[in-house]
């Protein structure tokens, strides 16, 4: 370790006094990180809140709805607000101009600025 | 919660902000950065331990155990599973004795409220980094059956930047660090007041605009530009260049001049070989030429004749080169005239040897000839054609503009041809192998014929093909790189490269057709560029996109999002109070508090006060402000309840959670009044 770096101090002691277990002893090298650990779809599923009263505030039960307002059109590329689709990328475009540079885009460009918006074609 | 990095190899792990300086010491490419949350719930629980261990480490807890009760704050409705493994890791791993769990945003709340920013019935609008949360409170309590979350969230807003900025100046996609891109939007972003009108300033293009625009100016160097030489540096280089030939010349010169005198030694010398050789008699020739390296007299001879020859070339003078064709071919064919049967084996050879000669330097004199008749044909067409265009310039050029359109276009026409041919939909055809659906030219038919008919259908039975040697023939006719396919668009090609020549010369606006340059409007083209990048290709410009990316706060579904935005949200939060509790809460808009690190946006405050107006009655009394730390309000106001004396019945320490498991877990409630 360079000297500046142990001045600093920003590393911990492999051993600390306070721990039960230590981490090295806990998640050996090598073994499988990260692979046992469930993420937030599979917590939710493991709840089971549909066994409780619907009434219960729960972290599915406090999610907002869509929108009742009617979703304004925005140009993909400017930010406008516009009405004008492209029918063949399904771009959102404002003037001819920005019509012109939609049609001169590679088609990876299309995908991403459909992925912003959520629309893009996903294979799987 | 911090955030933290874990560096593998070595197992590194450092923990919260980075020192950029240290930083280089590590490598930290292959790790990402990692964070123990998944949305706003924790997930990762080995993560969350080195973050626990940096957080004891650095207060300075020793002794065998954590010995103090703990109070962590949680999301909203937190999972059971989180809660419970959490617990599990205090308990387990650093013997505390209790913990309680509590709600950031109702934390921050309390602390305000005790500030005196906001009563004790009000709404918290807490928006943080992957989620925003409307909570009402009633009596000082969070009512958690009405709250509301969104999953819009300071990253959504980051993410949105980055991935507009990214598409909209492709070059500088490096320049886009999500750090990098965070700081902008913590520097330079702002909530419009309402959308619509903004923009259509931007649209306009109003002069109020000019102030709200930023530019970003990325480090730039424009590339050397060579310099008109002055006057004094021409005339400099073109002295320093004629000295260096004067002195190559004079090299040259005193070489030759070295070379005329070896020469003239050399025939000197064989000269006075040649007059003592007269003098000595005929037998005694071998014994006295055996010293000086030449075995006969014709070998001197001919030497002399081969220096004398050099000589003349040293000095300059044509070498006669003429004489010498001419008197070969009289000489060297005596034997050719003479029919066959009189001469003897031996000389047959010879006459077969000199009738080669011949017939190879007829040819070659023949080959000159016609290379001079085409030069002089050249030259002729061109002298015509330059009496033409002095004729009519107008006329020529357009009649040399447009042969030059034509044979672009056959040119591209063929090679389009070509690659059709052999590339149909993108594979690699083997030879014989046509797709589908491919438009077969000439040579492609007659190849596969040949194939069909002369390979493979003969004779009934057995298969013929190869016995006789003609037969592979076939495949030099199909070979693909047959020089009758090539032949043509050569000549085409050729002719093209010289007509395009012609008019670079004569006309100066010419420019040959390159695939049409895309307008680019606004912020550059993100197709490929045909100038060279100027400065301003390097200024990232903020405009629209200043007010755009927190505008996905109050409409997600610009992102995709399908969810209300955050002024619906406290709608919606007050629509699902119940109705008696209602009754209290008509004052709930007196006292609206923003939280959360999100709300550091300038005009968030007054976006949020117009929101609530459009939905509540005319003429409610609406207040909207903001906490005073956003960022550490929650802390505070826990550190205030876990101050208080009635903490210590809120916990539950490790004999609940041993006893009373699961379900009792789930009922947990922080009471947050103190």
């Amino acid at each position: 370790m360079e000297p500046e770096v142990l001045d600093a101090d920003i590393l911990l002691p492999p051993v600390l006094p306070f721990k039960r277990v230590q981490m090295s002893d806990k998640y050996p090298k090598g073994a499988n990180r990260g692979r046992q650990w469930k993420h937030l779809k599979h917590i939710l599923q493991a709840e089971n809140y549909q066994n409780y009263p619907p009434d219960e505030p729960n972290y599915v039960n406090i999610e907002a709805p869509p929108s009742i307002y009617p979703a304004k059109k925005f140009c993909d590329i400017t930010g406008f607000e516009t009405h004008y689709t492209d029918p063949k990328t399904k771009l959102r475009y404002v003037n001819t101009d920005v019509f012109k540079r939609i049609r001169y885009l590679p088609n990876d460009y299309v995908q991403r600025y459909l992925s912003i918006r959520n629309a893009a074609v996903v294979l799987k | 919660m911090e955030l933290s990095t874990v560096a593998l190899g070595e197992s590194v792990s450092i923990i919260g902000d980075l020192d950029p300086g240290l930083m280089k010491y590590f490598d930290y490419t292959r790790a990402p950065l990692r964070s123990p949350f998944d949305s706003n719930v924790v997930y990762q629980f080995e993560t969350m331990e080195y973050i626990l261990d940096y957080a004891f480490e650095r207060i300075g807890v020793e002794g065998p155990k954590v010995d103090h009760p703990i109070l962590i704050t949680e999301c909203v409705c937190n999972p059971v599973h989180s809660r419970s493994k959490m617990a599990e890791l205090l308990f387990e791993t650093y013997g505390i004795p209790s913990v309680a769990y509590g709600v950031d945003a109702a934390f921050s709340y309390k602390h305000n409220q005790k500030l005196g920013i906001c009563d004790n019935d009000g709404l918290v609008v807490c928006s943080g980094f992957t989620t925003s949360h409307v909570i009402p409170i009633l009596h000082g309590e969070p009512v958690f059956e009405a709250s509301c979350r969104t999953n819009i969230g300071g990253y959504h807003v980051t993410d949105y930047m980055k991935q507009l900025l990214s598409l909209q100046y492709p070059y500088h996609v490096s320049s886009f660090a999500w750090e990098k891109v965070e700081h902008l939007k913590m520097e330079h972003c702002y909530i419009a007041l309402d959308y619509a009108s903004e923009s259509q300033l931007f649209q306009k293009g109003a002069k109020e605009t000019d102030e709200k625009v930023r530019y970003w100016q990325l480090p730039y160097r424009p590339p050397p530009v060579e310099e008109e030489p002055s006057e004094e540096e021409l005339a400099r280089k073109a002295a320093i260049k004629e000295k260096q030939g004067q002195r190559l010349r004079e090299m040259a010169a005193a070489k030759r001049s070295s070379r005329i005198t070896e020469f003239e030694n050399e025939l000197q010398g064989l000269e006075f070989l040649l007059q003592q050789l007269e003098n000595v008699e005929d037998h005694e020739i071998p014994f006295f030429l055996s010293e000086t390296g030449y075995v006969s007299k014709q070998e001197i001879e001919s030497a002399v004749a081969r220096v004398t020859q050099s000589l003349r070339k040293a000095k300059g003078e044509p070498v006669e080169v003429e004489e010498k064709t001419e008197s070969p071919s009289s000489e060297k064919y005596p034997l050719i005239n003479i029919p066959d049967h009189m001469l003897t084996p031996e000389q047959l050879k010879q006459k077969k040897r000199q009738i080669f000669i011949k017939t190879t330097s007829e040819g070659k004199l023949r080959a000159k000839q016609k290379k001079q008749e085409e030069e002089l044909e050249r030259e002729r067409q061109n002298q015509q054609d330059e009496e033409k265009r002095l004729e009519n310039p107008e006329l020529y050029l357009e009649q040399l503009r447009a042969k030059q359109r034509e044979l672009a276009q056959r040119v591209e026409q063929r090679k389009k041809l070509k690659t059709n041919g052999t590339r149909g939909n993108g594979t690699p055809v083997l030879s014989g192998n046509v797709g589908r659906g491919e438009r077969l030219n000439a040579a492609q038919k007659e190849r596969m014929r040949l194939l069909t008919t002369a390979a493979f259908d003969r004779g009934k039975g057995e298969d013929t093909f190869g016995i006789k040697d003609e037969d592979w023939q076939l495949y030099k006719l199909m070979s693909r790189d047959n020089d009758d396919n090539d032949e043509g668009p050569n000549e085409d090609e050729a002719e093209l490269a010289r007509v395009t020549a012609k008019l670079q010369e004569i006309d100066p606006t010419f420019v040959t057709l390159v695939e049409p340059s895309p307008p680019a409007t606004g912020n550059g083209s993100e197709t490929p560029h045909f100038r060279p990048l100027t400065a301003e290709d390097y200024r990232i410009t903020l405009g629209i996109e200043r007010f755009r990316c927190p505008e996905i706060l109050f409409q997600p579904h610009i992102v995709g999002i399908d969810q209300a935005g955050l002024d619906e949200m406290v709608g919606i939060s007050m629509r699902r109070l119940k109705p008696e509790l209602l009754s209290h809460g008509e004052n709930l808009c007196n006292s609206v508090l923003l939280t959360g690190g999100n709300c550091l946006f300038p005009g968030i405050n007054e976006r949020i006060l117009t929101g609530i107006q459009k939905i509540r009655p005319f003429g409610s009394s609406i207040r909207v402000c903001r906490a005073s730390d956003p960022l550490l309000d929650a802390w505070h106001g826990a550190s205030m309840i876990a101050a208080s004396p009635s903490f210590s019945e809120q916990v539950f320490s490790r004999q609940d959670y041993m006893e009373k498991g699961e379900e009792w877990l789930r009922k947990y409630q922080i009471r947050y009044t103190i």
